[in-house]
């Protein structure tokens, strides 16, 4: 119990670490590349082509948001939360381009724009590794409090308090 | 005894009412900065959506490019007769490693198909691998570069794409310089004079967008994408693409 206490905050900052790791590799790259973005979001045909582009110009900036969050530990729930709502819609998205059999690439890291003949391995290794970083975010809303954070240091999850 | 009882427990109610308080002050700060957070965020994603549309919408990405170039034929380069029963279209991304390997193994049939009046071929030049160029966007200047060629001197197209695979740069390098576009553009026949000013300003840059824009549109997200009179050809190998044109010359 006493361990656990001593040793949860830290886990926490290493699974905000690891959330700041995927966020600034998936968004900077799609910021960059915008035009490869936009095709991507186009090629799962799940939004209105109005849609299109608004969604891939906002996705990147978000991502790079919740990264920024994760690093100085401000608002980790909300982060966590809207990272796990994410990580829900992209594993949906995924599964359901391979539903429908349309054989592309994710763009989850940045578009390769390459023509994805095989896709069934792709979109299985996406769909763990989305559900991997799910369950890093379920684990930071249900423990939110981490050293080197502004949360703790503003006094918003104090650390030793149960809650 | 019994006073004392009744003190301690006032002053441990006392205890839990400001303890309780202390949390209800915690909680509501959690929530006013949490709010605060979500504004911000909304904000921050909201004003950079309105702004790139806002762009998009001046520099004419989404609607019709103001620098078309001339002698488009069905929106590429059109090589053989227009009456040709079989259309083939191809895609083509200069950096793409995939379009030289499409382009090595089909050069020669495409070239009789065009020749005897089987097939007329139009090409695509589109830029979808931007980001492998270290930030020089060689694709984009290609494909600029390409559209500059057709614009002033069609009759060398198929000449400069021949010679922009045989000098394909290797993916995740700067590509070929301007300069190296210009040399080979006027090395397969180009004037020099019209396509130098025209690859060095990229003259054709929203047109190339556009042209990308509709590819995707179009549901194709990789490149080569070689189509038979209106359905994709799965592979690009030779034998698939005649066995393509095949069914189609019979139909």
């Amino acid at each position: 119990m006493t361990r656990w206490s001593a040793w949860q905050p830290w886990l926490t900052t290493l699974a905000r670490l690891a959330l700041v790791a995927v966020w600034f590799t998936a968004g900077w790259p799609k910021l960059l590349d915008t035009e490869g973005t936009v095709r991507s979001v186009r090629a799962f045909e799940l939004l209105p082509e109005a849609m299109v582009r608004p969604f891939a110009y906002g996705l990147p900036m978000l991502e790079l948001i919740l990264g920024a969050l994760f690093l100085i530990g401000l608002g980790t729930r909300l982060a966590a939360l809207l990272t796990a709502a994410l990580m829900v819609m992209f594993t949906f998205g995924i599964a359901s381009a391979w539903a429908r059999g349309l054989a592309i690439d994710c763009g989850c890291f940045g578009n390769t724009g390459a023509s994805v003949p095989d896709p069934v391995p792709g979109y299985i290794k996406d769909i763990l590794r989305d559900l991997g970083f799910l369950a890093l975010a379920a684990f930071i809303l249900r423990r939110p409090t981490s050293r080197l954070s502004l949360d703790a240091r503003l006094g918003l999850t104090p650390i030793g308090a149960t809650s | 005894m019994t006073n004392a009882r009744t003190a301690k427990s006032a002053r441990e109610k006392a205890a839990e009412l400001r303890a309780e308080a202390a949390k209800a002050e915690a909680r509501r700060r959690t929530l006013t900065i949490t709010g605060a957070l979500v504004a911000v965020v909304a904000v921050i994603v909201g004003a950079f959506v309105l702004i790139k549309t806002a762009a998009d919408n001046s520099n004419g990405t989404t609607s019709a490019a103001s620098s078309t170039p001339a002698n488009l034929i069905q929106g590429g380069y059109l090589a053989g007769n227009s009456t040709a029963k079989v259309t083939i279209e191809f895609y083509e991304d200069f950096m793409c490693p995939a379009c030289k390997q499409a382009e090595d193994d089909n050069a020669t049939q495409l070239g009789a198909w065009t020749k005897d009046g089987t097939a007329k071929v139009i090409y695509h030049p589109v830029a979808i691998l931007d980001r492998y160029s270290q930030g020089t966007e060689y694709s984009t200047r290609a494909a600029n570069a390409a559209a500059a060629v057709i614009n002033s001197s069609p009759n060398a197209f198929l000449e400069f794409h021949r010679l922009l695979y045989a000098n394909q740069p290797a993916e995740n390098t700067p590509g070929l310089t301007d300069d190296q576009l210009i040399q080979y553009a006027v090395q397969a026949g180009a004037d020099k004079a019209v396509v130098e000013p025209a690859v060095t300003n990229q003259t054709f840059k929203a047109w190339t967008r556009t042209a990308t824009d509709a590819f995707s549109k179009a549901g194709f997200t990789g490149t080569p994408t070689i189509v038979v009179n209106g359905t994709k050809v799965e592979s690009y190998a030779a034998g698939a693409v005649k066995a393509a044109v095949d069914a189609a010359a019979k139909k």
